[in-house]
């Protein structure tokens, strides 16, 4: 029950956070283009995206043995939440500046107010780009957690239920959603995943766990104790 | 052809933001596997998480240096 509510969070939060900037891209095509082309963009990334994870999560879940998934996915899943972990101790300590999905709608406004005179097909290829790209995280987050713990379904659940609800946000506010604190969300996530990773590509290296699954509550308490003190060494006034 | 090259990049980019901080921790992994393979201590596990902690505490430190600098 733990694995699969922590599966679901951890591909709930990931994809929620994806789904806002995506949202961003999209919701500025459609407010200066009109609806038909962005919405059909996003439709066939969508597609492109499940797709992916139909093809991948069966390949992975049917044909890798438990030990070499879990250390490769596991591995895999080390290296993206730091990263994630990296860009959120620098955003948290002021060096790099937070995630402004108001200045990104700004950006694709003025990308598309030189293009206005061309095809519609400008604003299908925007959308499309910008969901499948940032949809590529929330397919690698699902997959793996999903794939790793054997939860594929509430992996896919979690993911699509992130999707509905930001969307939902975004039809009725009709504007980015910049209050949604990205950061905080990206940290969280990044110590979720970080934490996974280690405890299952330990496994998949033949490790025992004492306390098996909980042995994770551990690890997630080390890496946040490590950025807090990368925070605190690095700390300065927040940038503009 | 643009669209291939950021989807490219992207995947990448999920792996690797910093270069040398991804492969210490590939390193730190390796050799974390290798002494978990050959000695099957417990412990081994949560050293190899503390070294992996400790490589963010320093590979962040040394970006916000970079940057101030």
């Amino acid at each position: 029950m733990g694995a699969q509510l922590l599966t679901f969070g951890a591909a709930f939060l990931g994809s929620a956070v994806e789904s806002v900037e995506a949202l961003t891209i999209v919701l500025a095509v459609g407010l200066t283009r009109g609806w038909r082309s962005p919405l059909l963009g996003t439709l066939s990334a969508l597609v492109l995206l499940g797709l992916l994870v139909a093809i991948f999560g069966q390949l992975i879940v049917t044909r890798v043995p438990e030990l070499t998934l879990k250390l490769i996915i596991g591995t895999l899943i080390v290296l993206f939440g730091l990263r994630w972990l990296h860009k959120a101790v620098l955003r948290s300590a002021g060096v790099v500046a937070l995630h402004d999905e108001n200045r990104a709608y700004a950006n694709t406004l003025e990308e598309l107010r030189d293009a206005r005179e061309q095809h519609d097909w400008i604003g299908f290829v925007l959308a499309l780009k910008g969901v499948f790209l940032e949809g590529l995280e929330v397919v690698f987050i699902v997959i793996a957690v999903g794939g790793t713990s054997g939860g594929m379904g509430v992996a896919v659940a979690g993911g699509l239920l992130a999707m509905v609800v930001v969307a939902g946000a975004g039809v009725v506010v009709r504007k980015p959603l910049a209050q949604v604190p990205e950061n905080t969300l990206k940290y969280a996530v990044g110590i979720i995943l970080t934490s996974v990773g280690t405890f299952w590509a330990a496994e998949g290296m033949g490790a025992q766990w004492p306390l098996d699954f909980v042995s994770i509550l551990g690890l997630a308490v080390l890496y946040f104790v490590a950025t807090r003190i990368a925070i605190m060494l690095i700390r300065r006034p927040a940038l503009a | 052809m643009s669209f291939l090259r950021s989807a490219i990049s992207e995947v990448v980019g999920l792996f690797v933001g910093d270069w040398f901080q991804s492969v210490t921790s590939v390193v730190i992994l390796a050799v974390g596997w290798l002494a978990l393979t050959r000695f099957h201590v417990a412990g081994l596990a949560f050293a190899m998480a503390l070294a992996l902690a400790v490589q963010l505490v320093l590979a962040t430190s040394a970006e916000a240096r970079r940057k101030k600098a």
